[in-house]
């Protein structure tokens, strides 16, 4: 009776086993390749009929876009990567956002005289909305999320800071750090911060919660108001929502540095 | 029909000089825009400093916050570089305020001459800024200081001369 276990001849044999699942292995492997990219073909152009037959819903149905873009991701695909190619060309996808883009940066520009560079996601979404008329396709603030993401890897110094449930949309290359930003959503609710309210709802010391709110008066973000009760007020134009949606008059227009 | 305030006149922080530069030249800009165009709308020709601090403009009794009097004056101080304010006294108290300039102020009474067919016609000066004819016009009820700088303006562009009578000063138009 064999026995099993050590001896040269054992080992011998153990090597040749295991070289014979290494070579089925990678001839496995190769295998497994050639199928997957038989899958990924049917897959892409599945998802090129797809496209061609719902190019118009994309255009136009906000919530479909939301669909079709939840899906690309779900297959490692970026509609937005790109502009030229398959996207953009059979979809007109990459064309949708980049028109976005233009007019958020419109909207930004016209209104950073104000607000410093910094507006809500909301009043940026009303802007855009009035700006694009009656008869052109509806946006949603997803759009709009998707499309400043983009402007974003173009560094054309767009960021977004989340505040209250939704979004800063930062359109100036202000350095803003961690510090800038907690303190931004603490002035959110009300359109404007204390020292006292960053010192007892951040626990700073005084001397930090001072330097946040310097700079963000330097970068003008923020209005000095020494008139309140009690201690001065640093107030954010872009939080301040009596603000938003009072048209640029033609004396601002006339006051905005390029 | 009543006055329009700007966004700013509701924001807090408008009254405070702000310790930004940048942000106080967008300030005082808007400032400067507010005064005269509160002016034009009540027709406003001149300015009483202390007076000033409790007008409206100066004093937003709802908001409670109102313009200091230093930040007034470096308001002022703004209008005067820009050419829409001019002191009346050394001590800075009472000043002229143009928010038009004479020389369009003569311009439209030159073109409401020339549409009624009265070029060389003279009028006294009291006939101009409240007579009957000018109800209406945007020149009527113009304070003399401003009517004569404007009149001395065509004067000067020979569109008109400035004449003395007995009882006081009349103009022909060319």
């Amino acid at each position: 009776m064999h026995r099993r276990g050590v001896g040269a001849g054992a080992i011998a044999k153990k090597k040749l086993a295991e070289a014979k699942y290494k070579e089925r292995g990678t001839v496995l492997a190769e295998d497994q390749i050639v199928q997957m990219s038989k899958q990924l073909e049917t897959f892409k152009s599945n998802l090129e009929e797809f496209a061609s037959k719902h190019k118009q819903e994309i255009r136009k149905d906000p919530q479909f876009r939301v669909q079709f873009q939840e899906m690309c991701a779900t297959i490692g695909v970026d509609p937005l990567a790109s502009g030229k190619g398959f996207w953009s060309e059979m979809l007109g996808v990459g064309d949708f956002y980049y028109e976005l883009g233009v007019q958020i940066i419109e909207v930004c520009l016209a209104l950073k005289h104000r607000n410093g560079g910094l507006i809500t996601l909301d009043e940026l979404h009303q802007r855009v909305l009035k700006g694009r008329g009656k008869y052109v396709q509806d946006v949603s603030q997803d759009d709009l999320v998707r499309a400043i993401k983009k402007l974003k890897v173009m560094g054309n110094g767009f960021g977004m800071i989340p505040v209250g449930g939704s979004y800063l949309v930062q359109s100036v290359p202000a350095e803003l750090n961690m510090d800038h930003t907690v303190v931004l959503q603490l002035a959110e609710k009300k359109g404007y911060v204390t020292v006292s309210e960053i010192r007892d709802g951040l626990k700073w010391e005084k001397e930090r919660a001072c330097h946040v709110l310097d700079h963000l008066l330097k970068e003008g973000l923020a209005w000095l108001d020494s008139q309140a009760t009690g201690e001065a007020h640093y107030w954010l134009p872009a939080l301040f929502s009596e603000l938003t949606s009072r048209d640029v008059t033609p004396e601002e227009a006339n006051q905005m540095t390029p | 029909m009543s006055f329009e305030w700007p966004w700013q006149y509701h924001f807090p922080p408008f009254f405070t000089l702000q310790p930004n530069v940048d942000t106080r030249q967008k300030q005082l800009a808007a400032w400067c825009s507010l005064v005269l165009s509160y002016c034009r709308h009540h027709k406003l020709y001149t300015l009483d400093v202390m007076e000033a601090q409790e007008s409206p403009v100066f004093n937003n009794k709802k908001m409670e916050r109102k313009l200091s009097v230093e930040a007034i004056q470096v308001v002022f101080e703004e209008l005067r570089k820009k050419g829409n304010l001019e002191w009346l006294d050394k001590n800075k108290t009472r000043c002229l305020v143009m928010w038009r300039q004479p020389e369009e102020w003569g311009k439209l009474m030159y073109q409401w001459v020339s549409k009624n067919g009265m070029v060389n016609s003279v009028f006294t000066l009291y006939e101009l800024s409240n007579g009957d004819d000018t109800h209406g016009e945007e020149f009527h009820g113009l304070e003399e200081w401003m009517l004569l700088r404007s009149l001395q303006a065509l004067q000067t562009d020979g569109k008109a001369e400035i004449i003395t009578m007995d009882d006081g000063k009349g103009v022909k138009f060319f």
